[in-house]
């Protein structure tokens, strides 16, 4: 994979953004408190080089797509833009604001590419419309299949513009998914829902996917040699690994944050306790050794604390251990019926599902315990919740619409979107960091 | 592997064709029957819910050996169910020879994982009941399906019931 545009489109990236004093003072006062709908137009890019066929509306699309995952801004419909791309300026000097400022936008987006062979460059640059001056810009270059990566990463930069923080977007999203047939297989795909990729094609049951901190390896458990193993496969060649086939269960492998250990859930006497290995299996440490079932360990972001389910006090909560050892703690305290942890990358809360009136519903908890708080009612069974890489979404598996479909949730639970359609089920998400 | 997968689907494809007639015969026992019964009774039902769900045959409770249920997140056997086992148990008693799969499965609520843990503790609850009624532990293996190879699909309490089990396979050899 190409580097040097990285190296390109950070050095330029610094010429091209607003002086830093402007930038302090928009940052806040673009957003006002609980923003909901402010009103932006994506333009399709301007051909420099002609060729590239939809590249110039794809690129618009995408960041579209992701936009509408944040629950902050409202698209504007592109019918209703005035200009073309191709007749039109792309700059704060060229730029004719008052064909955008009439359609209702207060934010725009506009650039250029061109396509020489295999080579894409973007020019790309975000403006505010009343305003009338340019808020980011940046410059990508590299192969013309990371298109939908440069998407991403602008709109991850325009989430910085709007919120301060970096926006989750240049990352994956891996799931289990029966889309394909009857066999739940392994997925993944950009969080745009585009780059849609099959993993596995075992003809079997293959659930709980997970991540490597580099976002370029794959933990998952196949019965495709009978018993449920964990393996690891590289997103990049495929190339796998088995690196726990203990016998039973090997279930719900996470890599610690700095990726040298995993935890995961295995089976002795019907009994599921919770370990941690190395990358080639072997044992490092037990982090439960009782009767109760202990399952779906989670990382907190420092590698310190595992959080886990168990049923040791009748039926599942949410417990804490440390990783060095001593008593686990209980989190959950309301409900009785608690699983599937969570922990955000921000580390202060733990994301978790409860069963509550029959459904399953998402919830998250302070790490010690206090402030439950519900994202998702009446609709169904929500389940299996994965935090975004900058801890303000996670995606989910729900049932609301019939199948199980995925689903992406701000972290108060206040703009849900659905992320996957069409047919089978899809479950068990698990978004990745940040690709670089 | 392959010779027992063909083995397992003609004994399959026999079960199938042969089930119209013999649903009724399930309750009897063929312990001590004489000369070669041709009847599922004799031979193990053969393959498991994963072979048989990647074969594509529905999920089924044949065999001689039947399903024991379980109540919501819990793997305690009720009287019925030890009922069922001690019928199980005298069979495998009177089959020395046979040895059996426990498949542990759970209806469709709760979060995979968990399930996946309650059905290996359903599986072990079975098979330690087995063994303290006398058969040896060396006959008896035990999987966990969680809730990943249902019988039924309802969203309602008989299906799930259904599906809150201990399935027992034994492969024909």
């Amino acid at each position: 994979m190409k580097r040097s545009w990285l190296v390109v489109g950070a050095l330029l990236g610094i010429f091209m953004r607003a002086p830093e004093t402007s930038r302090a003072q928009v940052k806040g006062t673009i957003f006002g408190p609980g923003e909901r709908s402010y009103p932006i137009a994506l333009s399709p890019l301007k051909s420099l080089s002609g060729g590239g066929g939809d590249l110039a509306t794809q690129f618009a699309d995408i960041i579209g797509r992701d936009l509408s995952l944040t629950g902050y801004f409202k698209l504007l419909d592109r019918a209703a833009y005035i200009e073309k791309p191709d007749a039109s300026g792309y700059t704060a000097e060229t730029i004719n604001f008052d064909n955008w400022s009439v359609i209702g936008a207060l934010a725009l987006m506009k650039g250029a590419y061109t396509l020489e062979g295999d080579n894409l460059t973007i020019e790309v640059r975000l403006f505010d419309v009343y305003q009338r001056r340019q808020l980011a810009g940046r410059r990508y270059h590299g192969s013309a299949s990371e298109l939908r990566r440069m998407a991403n990463k602008f709109a991850d930069e325009i989430m910085t513009q709007f919120t301060g923080e970096r926006g989750p977007f240049d990352s994956r999203i891996a799931f289990a998914s029966t889309r394909d047939g009857r066999f739940k297989e392994i997925y993944a795909m950009s969080p745009d829902s585009g780059d849609l990729q099959q993993l596995t094609k075992t003809s079997t049951i293959n659930i709980s996917p997970s991540w490597s901190p580099d976002s370029r390896v794959l933990l998952y458990t196949s019965y495709k040699t009978r018993n449920p193993n964990l393996y690891a496969i590289d997103f990049f060649g495929g190339r796998e690994t088995r690196i726990s086939d203990r016998p039973g269960l090997n279930l719900g492998g996470k890599f610690s944050p700095d990726g040298t250990k995993i935890a995961l859930t295995v089976e002795e006497n019907g009994n599921a306790d919770i370990v941690v290995v190395d990358r080639s299996g072997g044992l490092v440490r037990r982090i439960t050794d009782n009767w109760s079932i202990d399952v779906s360990p989670t990382w907190s972001p420092d590698g310190r604390q595992i959080a886990f389910t168990s049923n040791r006090a009748g039926g599942p909560q949410i417990y804490v251990a440390g990783v060095d050892g001593g008593e686990a703690r209980r989190v959950t305290f309301t409900g009785t019926y608690n699983t599937s942890p969570a922990w955000s990358p921000k580390g202060d809360r733990i994301a978790y599902v409860s069963r509550l009136d029959g459904g399953f519903n998402l919830f998250t908890v302070k790490v010690d315990g206090g402030d439950p708080h519900q994202l998702t009612q009446g609709t169904g069974d929500n389940e299996d919740p994965s935090w975004a890489p900058d801890g303000r979404y996670l995606v989910f598996s729900s049932s609301r619409g019939g199948h199980s479909k995925l689903f992406v949730t701000d972290a108060s639970g206040s703009s849900q979107v659905q992320l996957t359609h069409g047919g089978g089920d899809d479950t068990s998400p698990a978004w990745s960091r940040w690709l670089d | 592997m392959r010779k027992r997968l063909l083995g397992a689907m003609t004994l399959a494809l026999l079960i199938v064709v042969a089930g119209v007639g013999c649903s009724s015969k399930k309750k009897a026992t063929t312990s001590g029957a004489a000369g070669g019964g041709v009847g599922d009774e004799a031979l193990g039902s053969g393959a498991g819910s994963l072979e048989k769900y990647k074969q594509g045959l529905p999920p089924g409770e044949e065999g001689p050996l039947k399903d024991v249920h379980f109540a919501f997140d819990s793997y305690d056997l009720d009287e019925e169910s030890r009922g069922v086992l001690r019928d199980n148990g005298n069979w495998l008693k009177d089959h020395s020879t046979a040895k059996a799969e426990i498949e542990g499965h759970c209806d469709e609520r709760g979060t995979v994982e968990y399930n996946l843990a309650l059905g290996a503790k359903r599986a072990r609850a079975a098979k330690d009941y087995l063994v303290a009624l006398g058969v040896e532990a060396g006959r008896l293996t035990t999987i966990s399906y969680g809730e990943e190879l249902p019988l039924c699909h309802e969203h309602d309490e008989s299906c799930w019931q259904r599906n809150r089990r201990a399935h027992f396979v034994v492969p024909s050899e």
